[in-house]
């Protein structure tokens, strides 16, 4: 997993951890992380749009408090929404700037004046004393941040467990790393910069305080700023936010929850009774939306339900909606890995697998090839190219079996000239792109030779092209007699 | 949203925050495929005996429920011999906010209070329900049996 999990026990150990209340307030209760696009149900709890709409189809109630209500009464938070996103991005500087560190060892020399924040941590670590004989046991054991703590008051007899340390252990690398350097340093309570001691004790609160009065940032020294930036970059998160850079972030949050309108150039798509409907409906309804028709019945419902959540999350709630071809293209994704095709048993020469077995020599062409291949710029004399010895095979294979099963003939070439007059070019290609990236097998049958698929031929038109692909499609996915 | 992701999250915050005396954790790399112990709890005839169970999380997880079962024998009238448990929250009263740790209490209190009425071995919740210092004797037997 290449992505960090936050929890919000990770407040746990700074020095206010009540902050993972509300952590855990901004997080929906679906899906566990902070709220992406936040809706409001009409019991008044808030989720991600998708995860929501996801589990009303399923079930239409309130995971939270069973509620029943219909999926149209959601409303967008925008306030949440930027909320959450402000909250997101100072978060790591929050719990780096709250954790507790200890950059004295020998502290018994030096009393600080006013130093707040030190008589926060030793309170804090007598509490954790007390806590011990708790659940707070554990989390005080496998977190790796406390260790200078622990040195200040005695030492608790706790034991660790291996593994726990794997989600702490790239946070708390860090801190150890970074509380080296500024072993000689203390970390001044105002602006949570590290000073040698006896600067910070002398000038530099005085300093820090008077300028906060007045509303500015202290310098920093700077070979410290420098120590600070390089260990930045070892970390790839910055520390801490300057207060400049944290306002701004602050004034765009404001301004884009105070600029936020429901936009309404696109309609909401409406939940579709599929019951009442024959296949060829609910095929042309898919057609009429740009889908793909592969598939079963079940298929299209799924698909059809899958993008009619994927939209009116996109439209209707999210602020920053991404483009329709983005939302088919996150539906294909989706298409790829939940709305399995049934599995054809005897279709061993299946052009996409052929072209999947290809694709496994020479993928990056392949591959290259296939991402243009809804558009113009698709190079059709390549693709000829690569499959060339593929399509002659299949061709001769066909022709074999047409002659083997000659009776019925007649009966096909009607059925497939209709099929190839009612599909529509767009939504088969897509069916194309989606099969051969999902490894499914297309039929081959005697129709191939009905059409004199001629694909070395140079001359062939892209028209041509995609027809050929289409009828051998048609073919795979709707059997004569299907309907 | 990836199922793998919540379950990811959810394993890091059983580490992080244990239930009292459940844990759990994925068997091998198949992050779907978890076990799970849960002690018996002290105010019941399972009292002293450590119960495994196998948990499937499905792909659409949260919004199905994980397929939990018993790997240990034990005599409740909720539990089959397959080590099928009939728990609402594990059927019809499932909720994507609910998670494993939840649960895994849940089946705790189950195993506390049994729920008779809704049997899944209807022998066990007629001997629960007529004579209960035989269905103790019973249980408290196979929890030394199988269980400790």
């Amino acid at each position: 997993m290449d992505h960090q999990i936050t929890t919000a026990s990770d407040f746990r150990s700074t020095s206010i951890p009540n902050l993972y209340q509300l952590d855990t307030l901004l997080r929906c209760h679906i899906c566990k992380d902070f709220l992406k696009v936040p809706v409001l149900t009409p019991c008044g709890h808030t989720f991600c749009s998708l995860c929501i709409r996801e589990h009303l189809n399923n079930q239409p109630n309130c995971p939270l408090c069973l509620f029943e209500f219909r999926e149209s009464l959601l409303r967008s938070e925008f306030l949440v929404n930027e909320v959450i996103q402000s909250y997101t991005s100072i978060r790591p500087a929050l719990i780096d700037a709250l954790k507790i560190q200890k950059p004295i060892t020998d502290d018994d020399k030096i009393r600080k004046p006013q130093d707040s924040s030190l008589i926060e941590l030793i309170l804090e670590s007598e509490n954790d004393d007390s806590n011990t004989a708790d659940d707070d046991l554990q989390i005080v054991a496998t977190s790796e941040r406390k260790p200078a703590k622990r040195s200040m008051t005695d030492i608790l007899p706790l034991g660790s467990k291996p593994s726990k340390r794997s989600f702490t252990m790239f946070r708390s690398e860090r801190i150890k790393k970074k509380s080296k350097p500024n072993e000689q340093m203390a970390q001044c309570p105002i602006c949570q910069q590290f000073y040698p001691l006896k600067a910070l004790e002398k000038t530099h609160l005085d300093e820090c305080l008077t300028l906060q009065s007045l509303g500015k940032k202290p310098k920093p020294p700077k070979n410290l700023n420098a120590d600070l930036k390089s260990q930045d970059k070892e970390t790839s998160r910055p520390k801490s936010k300057t207060p400049e850079t944290d306002k701004s972030d602050e004034v765009s949050h404001v301004d884009k929850y105070l600029n936020s309108i429901a936009k309404e150039e696109h309609q909401r798509l409406p939940k579709i009774n599929f019951t009442s409907m024959n296949l060829s409906q609910i095929k042309q309804k898919l057609l009429s939306l740009g889908l793909s028709t592969s598939g079963t019945r079940q298929n299209f419902i799924k698909r059809y339900n899958h993008y009619e959540m994927l939209w009116n999350s996109n439209f209707c709630d999210s602020l920053e909606p991404v483009d329709e071809s983005e939302l088919k293209r996150q539906l294909l994704s989706w298409d790829v890995s939940h709305n399995k095709l049934p599995q054809n048993t005897n279709n061993n020469g299946g052009i996409s697998k052929l072209m999947m077995m290809k694709s496994s020599g020479k993928s990056s062409s392949y591959r290259k090839l296939l991402e243009n291949f809804k558009n113009d710029k698709f190079n059709r004399k390549g693709w000829i190219v690569m499959f060339q010895k593929d399509f002659s095979r299949l061709i001769k294979e066909a022709k074999l079996k047409i002659k083997s099963s000659s009776p019925n003939g007649s009966d096909l070439t009607k059925h497939i000239h209709d099929d190839g007059n009612e599909g529509k070019l767009q939504g088969v290609q897509e069916t194309d792109v989606q099969q051969m990236e999902e490894g499914q097998e297309i039929p081959l049958t005697e129709k191939q030779e009905v059409n004199e698929i001629n694909f070395p031929n140079e001359d062939l038109t892209d028209a041509d092209l995609s027809r050929e692909l289409m009828d051998m499609n048609e073919d795979g996915k709707d059997p004569p007699g299907s309907d | 949203m990836s199922s793998s992701k919540r379950i990811a999250k959810e394993l890091s915050d059983l580490e992080r925050d244990p239930p009292t005396s459940c844990s759990a954790g994925p068997v091998g790399d198949d992050l779907y495929h978890w076990q799970a112990s849960i002690m018996g709890p002290a105010d019941s005839p399972y009292a002293g005996g450590v119960f495994f169970l196998s948990i499937h999380f499905p792909t659409d997880y949260p919004f199905k429920p994980p397929k939990i079962s018993f790997t240990t024998k034990i005599y409740h009238p909720n539990i089959n011999a397959n080590g099928n448990i009939c728990l609402d929250i594990l059927k019809d009263q499932w909720s994507p906010a609910l998670t494993l740790s939840k649960v895994l209490l849940s089946i705790c209190s189950l195993l506390t209070d049994a729920n008779p009425d809704d049997p899944l071995v209807p022998e066990i919740a007629h001997i629960y329900k007529t004579d209960r210092s035989k269905y103790e004797a019973t249980a408290r037997e196979w929890t030394k049996k199988y269980a400790v």
